[in-house]
């Protein structure tokens, strides 16, 4: 049966990580899965605006709910980058604590937003949306037992009254997705340790060391691949890897892979439409 | 060394008003400092901040760069057990430091969270290129942090330079009315307080 949700890719999918965009729009096409654009979206605010105008961080995002539930019509936005998942459910959560919350930020959306929408993330959309019994009667090129270190990095489960999660130190969603893959998921320390985030912009060194040691445990757990379904983890985990291997020649590279990528590979989706090739360190060896 | 401090309660008093946050109900357990990731780049760490905000210590906090460290993931939020959302405190502090000008040499994320900001009310849309680019020009030393992976990046495909906008004039009309609304506010809390 066919589902639709409304897509809110951010700016990330379209500057920094056009595969994670291409190749979820390939997998939710595989998968029964009808994605509307939300027409002329803005940004979330990202991790600017809470800490410059709270106002702001908050109204950005219930915007683009009101977009979804009145002009769109529809009940569910897909929202595969985490940072953007957050500002999308932080807004949603401000708006229906407060009711002074909800009278500002109405005054800066121009209309109210009345809660109808449910917000799914990248393994949301897979877990739930599509189901893990659906998703594997779909799998037609399935991994021969690919050990992979799911990596959630912050803010998919935090903070928890706003997210919900099961559990937030220790999810296991994305693990029980690779798993429907063919993939082994490996218990590991880092599963939501924070990769430094935008401070990759700013503070190289400290990102280089939070980085480091998160792939540093993935590898000594057993994991070939990390994945990931957030375009800044996607860049730190990948990118900073060739600063590491510079101060540590001895640095033996881990590839870094989104979700929809590996969820892509098992449908039997092309590398070129998945991207597989865009990444730093090379992710054709796990793919194959 | 023994230290003393004239304790005051208007360092608070602000957090409060600007956030809804009680940083009093912190009993110094240390679990937010424990998992925070960026505690041992800085002098201060979150569970110090949130004595220092107890005793009005505006000078240790916005004199340190921890504030301006602190990425927001949101773990110290999760496990404090008084419930205290101290990353939302985080995000006042950094507001409030913006706002008395009060930011510490050596911090260039608290300018990149500016750039970032002008960025999206800008064109609608956050644009990495352009922030990248307006950083290197105000601190060119950075440009050595780009070298080898920039062009990496670029020769992958991985980046895409050019930008899409979004709605700019929706994006304007928000900017305007949230800020105007936010600057109200602050009027009124600073007269409640005098
Ligand atoms: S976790 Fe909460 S109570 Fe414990 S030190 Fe930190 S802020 Fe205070
Ligand atoms: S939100 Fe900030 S203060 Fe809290 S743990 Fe994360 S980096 Fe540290």
């Amino acid at each position: 049966m066919t589902k639709t949700l409304a897509y809110y890719p951010g700016c990330s999918l379209h500057g920094t990580s056009g595969e994670f965009d291409a190749s979820f729009k390939a997998t939710a096409r595989a998968l029964d899965l009808v994605l509307q654009e939300i027409p002329g979206w803005e940004c979330c605010g990202n991790t600017a605006a809470h800490s410059i105008n709270r106002l702001l961080s908050v109204a950005l995002p219930v915007n683009e709910l009101a977009k979804v539930e009145q002009d769109m019509k529809l009940d569910a936005v897909a929202v595969p980058c985490a940072a953007c998942y957050s500002r999308f459910k932080t807004g949603a959560h401000e708006v229906e604590e407060s009711e002074e919350t909800a009278a500002d930020v109405r005054a800066v959306v121009g209309r109210a937003y009345n809660g109808g929408v449910a917000v799914d993330n990248l393994i949301d959309v897979y877990h739930d949306a599509v189901g893990l019994e659906a998703l594997d009667a779909k799998v037609i090129k399935p991994f021969a037992g690919l050990k992979v270190a799911c990596y959630y990095g912050c803010l998919l489960t935090r903070p928890p009254k706003v997210t919900l999660a099961d559990d937030p130190e220790y999810p296991v969603h994305m693990d029980e997705v690779c798993e429907t893959l063919g993939c082994e998921a490996v218990d590991w320390n880092y599963k939501t340790d924070c990769c430094g985030a935008a401070l990759a912009l700013t503070e190289q060194g400290i990102v280089d060391d939070l980085v480091g040691r998160i792939l540093t445990d993935a590898k000594a757990c057993g994991a070939q691949a990390v994945v990931v379904s957030c375009p800044l983890c996607q860049v730190n985990l990948d990118g900073r890897q060739v600063e590491i291997a510079k101060k540590d020649p001895g640095w033996e590279g881990i590839p870094v892979v989104f979700l929809s990528q590996l969820v892509g590979r098992a449908l039997g989706i092309d590398d070129k439409t998945l991207g597989l090739k865009k990444h730093l360190v090379d992710i054709m060896a796990v793919m194959a | 060394m023994a230290t003393t401090c004239t304790p005051s309660a208007s360092l608070s008093r602000q957090v409060t008003a600007g956030c809804d946050e009680n940083a009093y109900k912190c009993y110094q357990c240390k679990k937010c400092t424990s998992g925070c990731p960026v505690a041992r780049y800085a002098d201060m760490h979150p569970a110090m901040i949130m004595r220092a905000v107890q005793l009005g210590q505006y000078d240790m906090i916005f004199d340190d760069r921890f504030i301006w460290l602190c990425t927001g993931c949101e773990t110290c939020t999760t496990r404090c057990p008084q419930g205290i959302d101290i990353a939302t405190i985080m995000d006042e502090l950094k507001i409030m430091a913006r706002a008395q000008g009060r930011i510490p040499a050596g911090t260039p994320s608290a300018a990149m969270l500016k750039l970032n900001y002008d960025s999206f009310v800008r064109w609608g849309r956050m644009w990495e290129v352009e922030l990248i680019t307006l950083d290197v020009l105000k601190r060119p030393t950075s440009v050595k942090n780009w070298l080898t992976l920039g062009p990496k990046m670029l020769l992958k495909g991985k980046i895409n330079p050019t930008l899409k906008r979004g709605d700019t004039l929706a994006m304007k009309r928000m900017v305007q009315t949230a800020e105007s609304i936010t600057k109200a506010r602050e009027a009124q809390n600073a007269g409640g307080q005098s």
